[in-house]
């Protein structure tokens, strides 16, 4: 029983039971804002009865070339949302819009290396370890780049995994 | 631009503007038919190109009411511009039943509920439009609460019974097929709409609760063991009766023989039970005996359930977590019935325990924030709001956990930055604001750059924002009340109060928006002004919520109006003491300017009438108490206000004319009557305060804001005096009667420094008395509350001996290892040294005051 529609402003006032979650970052008012007003289509909130927001997930879409993709940038739910596949909605949801509306070739996202029930589930989503970041966060912790193809990717070219590790320099979108 | 280049962009900068204003209450149907025949027009010559642009066009027709247009629009070709479909069909449905064709509505709902069997949101319009209900649409205001009710509000009167069942028939038939159709099992919707239903039949005929109890009941055999069980039923336990409530609660009891079998549901399906009795307030209908055997339960249930967490990652969720949020629930109620502290510590215990075994769980540290702040341990209760990493926008809506403890807390340093932080953020905001609004539009997001400016506006609006700008001055003048030459420059900085009147003078029209999350609040401070446990034990309406928006609105307005005012009072106190009054005969010579006394008078009449008095009647209400005609009860909750009211009163009798009214006592009269409320009440309240270890909560907040407010203020107007006697090598030779005045002056400042001082020494001592009393000894009662025979300790005591010797084959080697880390005396430790904190801080300022006096003493008795 969830209603996903697009996330307006109001939702920021909404979505505190969601991000007190410790591994749920909450971003500056511009990072959310600037999403908002450049990829609205890739920002989606997932709402249960009463209005109570269950989680929600932000992305966008960028690259040149074979390189145009989708990028999920944070996907949470609630603690009392868990363990309903929630999460495989709103990702199937953001990779639908990749693939059918922008016709990206593959989407990716990244994850802290330790966060192993978060690559459980994704490598389950169709998500392969692409490449390791080093120290992708905040200079720390190493971060998995993952990715899946979409269908404009026939021959799943960019699901092709690096041999080695990169830096965040090196990295050719944030 | 639009007409140099003919582009669309240009053209939705003129729409959006126009859409803008009309939003923003200037102008109304001639500047939108402006904007609609400019888009028609463009049309017309160069189509529409964005999706986003159509939505602009949408909107502006929508709000003149031109559904059919829009419906027209869209079914035309401009409406592929919508690639998906859903999104096409419910802006369709919706304009639809906005147009009043209910019956092609609900169909375009019924197809979107095709498509996505689980929209619930679809599902209720589709109900709206079955029963031709038209509040399914109504618009949102900028000031609409953020968490509306979760009660779906319904219109169904209009219909006769024979309309409203054939209208059931439809949607139940609707239904049924829905759920035959669904693929996945665990699709709660149809369940849910199947609840719906049977919900509106009772609100139509009122005789139908049992048909919603059996419905619930299947609910729960589906889906009893999910954790958000309590939060989906919410709404449809709020229309039975208490009896039926009962009823349901019952059969869930009995079903609680036939749990799952699969451990984790079974586990989810007890926490389900638990949780429907806390929500229907049957908590409160046990008898102690009952609520400790239950939280005996929970307890047993949780370190039977430990195993079930054991391969799970640290950082996931742990089965069974809930249970302690619900024991702690039930030990602060003990407490609130008995008055066992035991019971009350056992509460942090039993959290401070879960915390020990996983460190994350963000609900334990939210009760314990709120424990410790009630137990006078602000320092821990800082602490653990600190870990859960409020920031951003989570400030808006969170910190009102915290903030009120924190403005009547000697706390400074912790209070200044998280008020430096809030507001920096909201100011950042704003000025952010434009330039988001303008990216918006560069990507052709039109409908975002009206939302981005609204927004702004609620944020503007916000009651917390307008508290937190008049707090932060306040707090500055606290910290700087005890040197004038300091608190003078903070005056200026503030333009002497001046812009605080304007905020006072216009908060009465201004429109409040209430943007914080109450949900996460635990039961016993639903708001941030209720705390049931102040008070005596009684029973709670529990489902639904009570609602207390209108009642805030009315207390944050009044706060704000009121509190705006003291920059401006101080300032004037300050001023009319600066000056030396005399007699008419002399007023010419006088230093004095009239406007002061002018403008403080009017302040004091306000300030009186807010009080709900004249300003003689609220100087002989003073008079009266400080002479003892009248008990201190007079004040209500009102004190603090009221002895500022007498400070800033005495302030401005040192340079009135017209203030002898009062038996020709003037300025010594008006001195002693500051002199006495401000020792008499102090000193009162220290008599019957009880040490803070063994009394939470007691009086220390309002003994914190006597001292740091109107004891303060009005030690400024005694810094003033003092200056003003001091003799001054430029000033020419003083003449008979300014010698006079200075004279009594000199006396009644002496009186007022030597009662500040006695009273200040005795909050000195009393703080540091405590402060000094043996660690060890304060631990031993904190731990040993909690081994007396009979009365609190059970649950603390199951928890004990688990830690004691975990199995680890069972366990695994994280939870046994955290176990063995437990250690209640630490936690006694830290409550012991957090209040120790707190105290210190108070003795710190007490003693500051009373340097500050004893230099001014000396100073005086030069004169």
């Amino acid at each position: 029983m969830t209603t996903i529609r697009r996330f307006c402003c109001n939702d920021l006032l909404r979505f505190a039971s969601v991000n007190l979650d410790h591994l749920t970052e909450t971003f500056n008012m511009s990072f959310y804002m600037t999403y908002l007003a450049r990829w609205p289509h890739y920002f989606h909130v997932a709402e249960g009865p009463g209005n109570r927001i269950m989680g929600y997930i932000m992305g966008k879409v960028e690259g040149q070339g074979e390189s145009w993709h989708g990028h999920v940038t944070a996907v949470t739910v609630a603690p009392e949302y868990r363990r309903q596949q929630l999460a495989k909605k709103l990702m199937n949801l953001l990779e639908d819009i990749s693939d059918k509306i922008d016709k990206a070739y593959f989407v990716d996202l990244f994850v802290r290396a330790s966060n192993t029930p978060a690559i459980k589930m994704y490598e389950k989503l169709g998500y392969v370890i692409y490449r390791r970041v080093l120290r992708y966060y905040s200079g720390e912790e190493d971060g998995l780049d993952m990715r899946k193809a979409l269908s404009r990717d026939v021959e799943k070219k960019s699901i092709i995994p690096l041999k080695r590790p990169v830096t965040p320099d090196e990295l050719e979108y944030d | 631009m639009y007409k140099l280049v003919g582009e669309e962009r240009f053209l939705l900068w003129a729409v959006c503007s126009i859409q803008l204003q009309v939003l923003c209450g200037n102008g109304g149907e001639k500047l939108l038919l402006l904007a609609e025949g400019l888009l028609k027009k463009h049309v017309a010559s160069h189509g529409l190109h964005e999706p986003e642009a159509l939505i602009v066009y949408f909107s502006i027709l929508e709000q003149q009411a031109k559904y059919g247009d829009a419906l027209d629009i869209l079914g035309g070709k401009l409406g592929s511009l919508l690639m998906i479909e859903v999104d096409k069909l419910r802006i369709q449905g919706k304009l639809l039943a906005r147009a009043g064709d209910y019956a092609a509505a609900a169909n375009v709902y019924q197809k979107i509920l095709e498509l996505c069997g689980d929209d619930w949101e679809a599902f209720l319009h589709y109900l709206g439009c079955l029963f031709e209900d038209e509040s399914s649409w109504a618009s949102e205001t900028i000031n609409s609460p953020i968490n509306p009710p979760k009660y779906v509000e319904c219109k169904l009167t209009h219909l006769t019974d024979e309309v409203f069942n054939s209208c059931v028939e439809n949607a139940s038939a609707f239904v049924q097929k829905l759920q035959a159709e669904a693929s996945n099992d665990s699709l709660r919707n149809p369940c849910l709409a199947h609840l719906e239903i049977e919900r509106r039949k009772c609100l139509f005929r009122k005789n139908n609760d049992d048909n919603l109890v059996e419905a619930l009941l299947q609910y729960y055999s589906r889906f009893g063991h999910l954790a958000c069980f309590t939060s989906d039923v919410e709404a449809f336990l709020q229309v039975l009766p208490p009896e039926k409530k009962m009823e349901f609660l019952d059969k869930l009891m009995k079903n609680s023989n036939s749990l799952s079998v699969v451990p984790t549901r079974a586990l989810g399906q007890s926490i389900t039970l638990l949780k429907t009795q806390e929500l229907i307030g049957n908590m409160f209908n046990l008898s102690v005996a009952e609520l400790e055997g239950s939280a005996v339960q929970m307890a047993e249930l949780y370190c039977t359930s430990l195993p079930l967490s054991k391969d799970l990652d640290p950082q996931e969720s742990m089965h069974g977590e809930e249970l302690l949020s619900i024991v702690c629930n039930v030990l602060v109620q003990l407490f609130w019935r008995t008055r066992d502290l035991g019971y009350f510590i056992e509460a942090i215990m039993v959290l401070e325990f879960g915390l020990t075994i996983r460190r994350y769980t963000f609900q334990y540290k939210i009760l314990l924030l709120h424990l410790y702040s009630y137990f006078g341990a602000l320092p821990l209760a800082y602490e653990r709001y600190k870990s859960l990493d409020v920031k951003n926008i989570l400030m808006e809506t969170v910190s009102h956990h915290i903030l009120p403890q924190m403005l009547a807390s000697p706390l400074w340093a912790d209070l200044s930055n998280l008020l430096k932080d809030y507001l920096k953020f909201m100011d950042d905001h704003f000025r952010e604001s434009a330039d988001l609004t303008f990216l918006a539009y560069r990507h052709r997001n039109y409908s975002k750059v009206i939302e981005f400016v609204q927004f702004k506006e609620r944020l503007q609006h916000s009651n917390q924002y307008l508290v937190a700008r008049v707090e932060a001055p306040i707090l500055q003048l606290k910290q700087g009340a005890d040197n004038i030459e300091e608190e003078e420059s903070i005056l200026e900085s503030l333009k002497c109060g001046a812009d605080f009147i304007e905020l006072s003078n216009e908060i009465g029209s201004k429109s409040l928006t209430f943007n914080e999350d109450f949900q996460s609040r635990p039961w016993w401070t639903p708001t941030t002004e209720k705390n049931y446990l102040l008070g005596p034990f009684e029973g709670i309406s529990y489902c639904p919520k009570e609602n207390l928006t209108k009642e805030r609105e009315e207390n944050v307005r009044g706060f704000i109006e009121r509190k705006s005012l003291l920059p401006r009072m101080i300032y004037l106190s300050i001023q009319s003491a600066s000056v030396l009054y005399k007699d008419n005969s002399e007023i010419n010579d006088s230093l004095a300017d009239p406007k002061i006394s002018t403008e403080l008078k009017a302040l004091l009449e306000r300030y009186a009438k807010m009080l709900g008095f004249s300003l003689n009647d609220a100087i002989d209400v003073v008079v009266g108490v400080s002479r003892g005609l009248k008990s201190y009860e007079v004040f209500g909750s009102d004190v603090i206000d009221w002895l500022n009211f007498a400070v800033f009163f005495n302030a401005w009798s040192l340079n009135s004319h017209d203030s002898g009214r009062q038996g020709g006592e003037r300025t010594p009269g008006s001195w002693h009557v500051v002199n006495s409320l401000l020792k008499n009440y102090i000193l009162g309240k220290l008599r019957s305060m009880g040490p803070l270890i063994q009394s939470p909560q007691g009086d220390l907040p309002i003994l914190v804001k006597l001292v740091t407010e109107p004891l303060a203020w009005h030690g400024l107007v005694i810094q003033a005096c003092v200056r003003t006697c001091l003799p001054s090598g430029k000033k020419k030779k003083k003449s008979g009667s300014t010698d006079q005045s200075i004279s009594l002056l000199s006396n009644a400042v002496r009186d007022a420094i030597q009662s500040l001082c006695s009273v200040l020494e005795e909050v000195a001592k009393w703080s540091q008395d405590q402060i000094k009393s043996p660690e060890d000894n304060k631990i031993d009662l904190l731990v040993s509350s909690l081994k007396r025979n009979g009365g609190a300790g059970k649950v603390f005591n199951i928890l004990e001996t688990l830690a004691s010797s975990p199995n680890e084959t069972e366990l695994g080697d994280r939870i046994s290892q955290a176990l063995r880390s437990w250690s209640p005396v630490d936690v006694g430790r830290k409550i012991v040294t957090g209040q120790c904190r707190v105290l210190s801080e108070f003795w710190r300022i007490c003693e500051s005051k009373i340097k500050s006096l004893k230099t001014l003493k000396q100073q005086i008795a030069l004169v």
